[in-house]
């Protein structure tokens, strides 16, 4: 089933769960009060990992009854990362989410994991919702590579052309963005795009398409077709892309939080492993936000258990 | 007068001076239909330099007057003329007309023939939004790749600058990054941590710079609250410094075609206001263009 909203995915969450979910360090109002949200949805069955102290008092303030959930009483970040990431690798529980604990630690552990496995990139893909598009778009990477080269954009793009085909879409279409323009000489990013197009109608890197645009100017309004005004713009009737690709990682983290500037964007973002979902919350996110994100999480991992891919 | 939107920026460039703009080289297909409307509205007076017959040709059927008619059939030539008058105080504006945008540049920015400063051109992306009830600007959106921090010092100048002659004296910026904390491995942290230490030490005048900020700081308060950055530019952010232009042009179609926020594009650096002719710009919007233009002619 194609999967356009993020209301149908929290619909779906709500049939498939409840997920074994590991919490790294649910040390924040707001992420313990998502897990409390998602628990009482039905979306997962928790596990907390972090410090007894904080977890307890903040339990106590938003009156979260925790007696019966399952906690390991854990001081160390990165001891605490590799322990909830292992609880993923070896099939103790379905997702993995950050809490309060800085984003490298997680992203070490899982590539750790990762490197017993096969060498694989891992990256994060933010799904975004936005009003009128009638489905979903993403950007990728936005949190791993700072600036990930043309084999590593290859790797990245896979990695979200599988999340795509778990969320219900066959063919998924990938910009490789870039800045350019028709000043100022070549930018890397857009011989990327041009080298990943070629590998592209060489079959790689899967089942997708990969525009030969490389900005949304190019995408709605191509040669011939003038944007004289607002109302020329008609996001679902256009070839919008369900996966763009980001040329760095600032201008990533930049595109990818715009839904705090706009109401009608939301944003979701997850990495896939190879063995399940890891929801990575912006630290800023509000709890209904990274409940969401759990939600996704759910969704993609009952997929993956169904062998939707 | 504090300038809040772009209907205010209209309604100001009609109470002044009418401005002689010259379009250059013209095309001969038509006139863009801001120019126009400027000319009707009495807010410019339009030299045309291109091929006179087909000139004379457009203003007549169109019933506008006055103009004035340069024949040079020649784009270069035809662009170097307008430059001249530019130059001589004989020209205030110019419009770019049927030229790529490199060449176009190059000749604008030229040293010895153009209308550059001598200082660094940046281009400022300025939108207006519904809420809050402000212009708010980003930049360096089209000019310079990946500016040094003394380019990005100039950026930040010609941006407030703007946002002077806009009528707001002390703008506040948010440098952007990836992160809110300073990391060595990434420049632009390091970039937006000078520009703030500069700001604090008033080598912006009232201008107040914040950074490193992320796009999420830097817009909600709220969000700048929970990670722990509490200051006067959170929420508040009038001119967004973006760290290299591929976040630049990249966010500015994300406002424009996404969020649907009216938008209006301005070069800075010249010694004459340049209207470019650039592609996120929705046509409609050119008013607004010609109009600042008129402002930032002065007079």
């Amino acid at each position: 089933m194609l999967l356009t909203s993020f209301s149908e995915i929290d619909g779906q969450a709500v049939r498939q769960g409840p997920k074994k979910l590991v919490v790294l360090a649910p040390e924040d109002e707001e992420f313990l009060l998502a897990v409390k949200d998602s628990t009482s949805r039905g979306y997962v069955e928790p596990i907390l990992i972090g410090s007894e102290d904080r977890i307890k008092r903040l339990a106590d303030r938003i009156a979260f009854d925790i007696s019966e959930i399952e906690k390991i009483y854990e001081d160390d970040r990165q001891v605490i990362a590799d322990q909830g990431i292992r609880m993923l690798f070896d099939g103790t529980v379905d997702i993995a989410s950050k809490g309060q604990i800085p984003t490298a630690y997680i992203y070490r552990a899982i590539i750790r994991e990762e490197s017993g496995i096969r060498r694989k990139t891992v990256s994060v893909v933010t799904l975004l919702e936005i009003q009128g598009l009638g489905r979903l778009t993403s950007f990728t990477d936005t949190g791993v590579s700072i600036h990930p080269d043309f084999q590593t954009k290859l790797d990245i793009i896979a990695n979200a052309v599988f999340v795509f085909h778990l969320l219900g879409y066959r063919k998924p279409r990938v910009a490789v963005l870039s800045g350019q323009r028709e000043i100022g000489g070549s930018l890397t990013s857009a011989e990327h795009a041009a080298a990943i197009r070629k590998a592209y109608e060489a079959g790689e890197p899967g089942e997708c398409e990969v525009m030969s645009a490389t900005c949304l100017t190019d995408i709605l309004f191509p040669p011939g077709k003038p944007f004289s005004s607002y109302d020329d713009i008609n996001l679902a009737g256009s070839s919008f892309p369900e996966i763009m690709v980001v040329p760095e990682l600032t201008t990533g983290n930049i595109l990818a939080k715009l839904d705090f500037a706009f109401p009608h964007v939301r944003r979701r973002s997850l990495v896939m492993s190879s063995r399940g979902p890891v929801i990575i919350p912006s630290r800023s996110d509000f709890h209904d936000a990274v409940t969401g994100e759990i939600a996704t999480g759910v969704v993609v991992a009952a997929r993956i258990k169904e062998g939707t891919a | 007068m504090r300038i809040t939107n772009f209907a205010d920026i209209i309604e100001e460039a009609a109470g002044k001076r009418r401005k002689r703009l010259v379009l250059a080289p013209a095309p001969e297909g038509g006139l863009p239909e801001a120019l126009s409307r400027a000319a009707r509205d009495g807010i410019v007076f339009p030299i045309w330099i291109g091929k006179a017959r087909a000139g004379n040709q457009l203003f007549e059927t169109q019933r506008i007057e006055p103009y004035e008619i340069l024949d040079e059939p020649e784009p270069e030539k035809a662009l170097k003329l307008a430059l001249s008058l530019l130059r001589e105080g004989k020209a205030d504006i110019l419009l770019q007309g049927d030229m790529a945008h490199q060449p176009f540049l190059d000749a604008v920015l030229d040293r010895e023939t153009g209308i550059g400063e001598g200082k660094l051109a940046s281009f400022v992306s300025l939108f207006d939004p519904p809420a809050p009830a402000k212009l708010t600007m980003i930049t360096d959106t089209y000019i310079n790749n990946f500016p040094s921090l003394t380019e990005k010092i100039a950026i930040v100048e010609n941006a407030v600058r703007l946002s002077n002659l806009l009528g707001l004296a002390a703008p506040k910026i948010a440098a952007l990054s990836a992160i809110e904390q300073v990391n060595p491995a990434i420049r632009s942290t390091l970039d937006a941590a000078v520009l703030a230490k500069m700001s604090e030490r008033k080598q912006f005048g009232q201008a107040v710079i914040e950074g490193p900020l992320d796009i999420d700081c830097a817009v909600s308060e709220k969000a700048a609250a929970r990670k722990g950055v509490h200051s006067a530019v959170t929420g508040q952010t009038d001119i967004y410094l973006v760290p290299n232009v591929e976040a630049g042009t990249l966010t500015t179609q994300m406002f424009v075609f996404v969020a649907r926020i009216p938008v209006a594009g301005v070069l800075m650096g010249t010694s004459c206001p340049v209207i470019l002719d650039l592609p996120f710009v929705p046509r409609e919007n050119k008013r607004v263009e010609i109009a600042l233009a008129v402002l930032l002619s002065g007079g």
